[in-house]
């Protein structure tokens, strides 16, 4: 069964992690993505790895192989003539052509949205970037870190007192690129639409702006309060009820209860009987008397696993979570039950198990196929432009593929 | 209809029941994009986008919780002043109908028959509940989209699972990979990530769908999970733990290939910028700005892997000198120094930010019960459909229940009258909602 993007033609001039992972969703949704990587260098995220074994190598570098599944690989120099030539030649055949360069970089590689226009005057153009196209930031260098530190959020990322604490190594890039696969596909509509390439502009710092966290509603609540609502001191315990993280025999899970749920946890603890008992009812919002509730806790926690707790607080309807490491993720029951995890064949041999599919489209199922190799498929796709196989050793001698 | 220039998504119709915050960000961004959004609410019962309670004490108004409410005003018609519904549900229709009696139902699949779509986040037993599951409404319009994304997917042993952003972050190996590097995770924050995570790809998917539809001619289910989309998010170690065995725990601010890395305080309480540093000459300009130029003439400190080894040493060196300064000055000197650094900016002072001020980022709304106020605006610029201004302020429950009924349904104010009457709709919340 195809997928939804069935006949939907992606020129894919992105790179790194967010762009590639809006034209990932492209690509395993079922639309064609051919990616534009430099004969020499590649993808930056072909060296971003982790790798097996610690030893770099292009063509294994798991966050590549993560974000450029079912992607057709062309390398393309489009600092030469023949380079542009060929790659206006692939806009003339996109829907809509997405690309991640620093801004200024396709204009000056004569590659600019009017020359693509003219390439193409109904393809859809997607510029994403780290700051946008236009404004005083246009031109600074950033990272993860340095996004999410710029999108607001992170001040606030806290226990009180001590210094902001950041999200995990890529998070919000992946964030952004889910993002802008939406407008993406926006894009391609209002092209669709008029008939006329749209041009959309993209900021991955605005995007996380509005979106982080709970970043546009604590941007709103200060311009309607003064205050926040998402605050470092909120993550404090307020009643005696546990709420929080707390260690049991393997590691860590999370409770978050309260007095309203004063019946679930003791049922979770198999304490049935203190439910209604009086001395504890009357002292479950006073902060003073959590050292109690704890002794009852703790004895309960260290002898069950993360799992265990998990399971017996969820059946109870107490919301615990288990705080897994990598192993227990893979291992996970719910993701195996729901054969969410992916075995690909790696071209060099060999497989790499994958996350699935984010989403679930019951009528037109995602696929997902292996990353390319670099430059796997010059040669198919410039067949399909008319070149033929003894153009390809000239191309390649002057550096063009 | 808030006005009717034609953007990428018009005339497409979604109804919608995306709610708290992952619903919300995906009708927000399908809403810019256009589409016409009709949530579906009820007096009966609280749109928890709308507000967390239908009463509020005192000492939870004065708190954060209240500062989502304008003016912290919790008198009645609060349901209209919440931060959330009134930033993200911009643009977008209120319709209220009980759909626990059947009139109501009936009501609700009139408007499924002349809908595209249909999103819902409640909680993965709510549409059985109330009649109004897959089933049902594919047999009352094949064509219909409908998106379900509860927090761990359809089915499977943790579907039922009670949970906010921060449970399923935890499962899926997000919250161990943040968090001090001196500490347990008894002290990393709990935080919300994969509830916009999960509005995107409610976003995305629902644009494929409809390209899909051309072709097909069906509609389909579409189901996310937000656990496994946010999951990717950390395929960095997942990888990792894939290929070589090994399990990443957390490393507070750092990187695990570029020192120094991470947050520096500056001048001020609570100020801090972001500093990677990767490269040498990155390094030399750095200690060349703060002033210490022998820092990086430094034997200990003469290369990436000697700075990587050092850092525990560096970083205090660097953080003394950090603190002298202000942090956007220091940003836009190490910037124009070829640097990456970043101020960590503060979110009272985002809307003075000059370069979101020079995009025109913050957009102004008026609302009948606040007035103008700046809202992030759409997460892109479009040159050809341009989705600026958007199309006007979150709607006021239950505002547009006549306009739609009666537009699209073709109800007559008799029966419009009737159905306010019995409690079918309204525009405020009764006294026992809950």
């Amino acid at each position: 069964m195809p997928g939804p993007l069935e006949g939907i033609h992606v020129l894919d001039l992105t790179q790194g992690i967010a762009g590639p992972y809006a034209t990932k969703l492209c690509s395993d949704y079922g639309a064609d993505v051919v990616k534009i990587e430099h004969p020499q260098r590649g993808d930056i995220a072909r060296r971003l790895g982790p790798f097996p074994t610690d030893e770099p190598h292009p063509e294994r570098s798991g966050m590549f192989l993560e974000l450029n599944t079912g992607k057709q690989s062309v390398t393309l120099d489009l600092s030469t003539a023949s380079g542009r030539g060929i790659l206006l030649r692939l806009a003339a055949a996109a829907d809509v052509i997405v690309e991640s360069f620093r801004p200024g970089t396709l204009e000056r590689l004569g590659l600019g949205p009017e020359v693509l226009r003219e390439a193409n005057p109904r393809a859809a153009l997607v510029r994403i970037s780290n700051f946008g196209q236009t404004g005083p930031y246009r031109d600074f260098r950033a990272d993860d870190m340095l996004l999410y530190a710029m999108g607001g959020v992170l001040a606030v990322t806290a226990v009180e007192g001590r210094d902001p604490v950041k999200i995990g190594l890529y998070a919000p890039l992946f964030l952004a690129g889910a993002i802008a696969s939406a407008f993406t596909l926006g894009a391609l509509w209002s092209a669709r639409r008029t008939g006329r390439g749209e041009c959309a502009d993209f900021s991955i710092h605005e995007a996380l702006a509005a979106s982080m966290d709970r970043g546009g509603p604590n941007l709103v609540a200060y311009q309607y309060s003064g205050g926040f609502y998402f605050t470092a001191q909120q993550q404090s315990r307020t009643t005696a009820v546990p709420s929080g993280v707390f260690p049991c025999q393997d590691g860590y899970i999370m409770v978050t209860a309260g007095p309203n749920w004063w019946d679930r946890f003791c049922r979770t603890i198999d304490r049935p009987d203190l439910i209604e008992d009086p001395a504890f009812v009357a002292r479950l919002y006073d902060i003073d008397f959590a050292p109690e509730l704890d002794a009852l806790f703790y004895p309960w926690l260290f002898s069950h696993t993360k799992q265990q707790a998990m399971e017996k607080g969820q059946a109870e309807g107490l919301p615990v979570a288990a705080i897994n490491r990598a192993d227990d993720v893979l291992n996970d029951p719910h993701l195996r039950a729901r054969k969410f995890w992916t075995e690909l064949p790696h071209p060099l041999g060999g497989t790499t198990t994958l996350p699935g599919t984010p989403v679930r489209m019951h009528g037109t199922p995602a696929e997902l196929r292996h990353a390319p190799l670099l430059g796997e498929h010059t040669a198919p796709v410039l067949a399909t432009l008319g070149y033929r196989v003894e153009d390809l050793p000239r191309l390649r001698a002057n550096g063009v593929i | 209809m808030p006005d009717a220039r034609e953007l990428p998504l018009s005339g497409v119709r979604i109804l919608s029941q995306a709610i708290v915050w992952a619903g919300p960000f995906g009708s927000m961004i399908l809403a810019d994009l256009g589409a016409d959004i009709i949530e579906i609410e009820s007096i009966q019962h609280l749109n928890p986008t709308r507000a967390n309670m239908r009463h509020y004490p005192d000492a939870m108004l004065q708190g954060p919780t209240g500062a989502a409410l304008y003016n912290r005003d919790a008198s009645d018609g609060f349901w209209n002043r919440g931060a959330t519904f009134n930033f993200a549900k911009r643009g977008h229709r209120s319709v209220t109908l009980d759909l626990m009696r059947d009139e109501g139902r009936e009501l609700f699949f009139g408007l499924v028959r002349e809908a595209d779509v249909f999103i819902e986040n409640n909680a993965a037993d709510v549409v059985g509940d109330l009649g109004i599951d897959w089933p049902t409404l594919h047999a009352v319009n094949p064509l219909l989209i409908m998106v379900r994304f509860p927090g761990f997917g359809l089915d499977g042993p943790y579907a039922h699972f009670k949970g906010y952003g921060a449970t399923m972050e935890a499962v899926v190996g997000h919250t161990m990979l943040r968090g001090y590097r001196d500490s347990d995770p008894s002290l990393t924050p709990p935080i919300y990530h994969g509830d916009p995570n999960a509005g995107a790809h409610v976003a995305f998917s629902v644009q494929a769908a409809l390209i899909a539809r051309e072709r097909t001619g069906e509609g389909q289910l579409i189901e996310i999970s937000q656990a496994e989309a946010v999951l990717h998010h950390t395929s960095y170690a997942l990888l990792d733990y894939v290929m070589n065995g090994r399990v990443q725990e957390h490393w507070g601010n750092r990187h695990p290939a570029i020192a120094p890395y991470g947050l520096f305080p500056t001048r001020g309480e609570a100020r801090f910028v972001a500093l990677a540093v990767d490269s040498d000459a990155a390094f030399a300009a750095l200690c060349g700005e703060l002033g210490c130029p022998e820092l990086a003439s430094d034997a200990r400190f003469a290369d990436a892997v000697s700075r990587y080894r050092e850092q525990d040493a560096l970083e205090p060196l660097l953080a003394a000198l950090t603190r002298e300064r202000d942090e956007r000055e220091l940003m836009e000197r190490l910037q124009a120094a070829g640097v990456m650094a970043a101020m960590v900016a503060h979110q009272d002072e985002m809307t003075d930010d000059p370069h979101l001020r020079a995009r025109e980022f913050f957009v102004t709304l008026e609302h009948p019960e606040v007035p103008v106020r700046p809202y992030p605006g759409p997460m892109a610029r479009f040159r050809e459909l341009p989705l600026v201004p958007v199309r006007g302020p979150a709607p006021l429950l239950g505002q547009h229940t006549r306009e739609v009924l009666g537009g699209i349904l073709g109800l007559d104010d008799t029966r419009l009258d009737q159905l306010s009457e019995a409690q079918i709709t309204g525009d405020a919340y009764l006294e026992s909602a809950r």
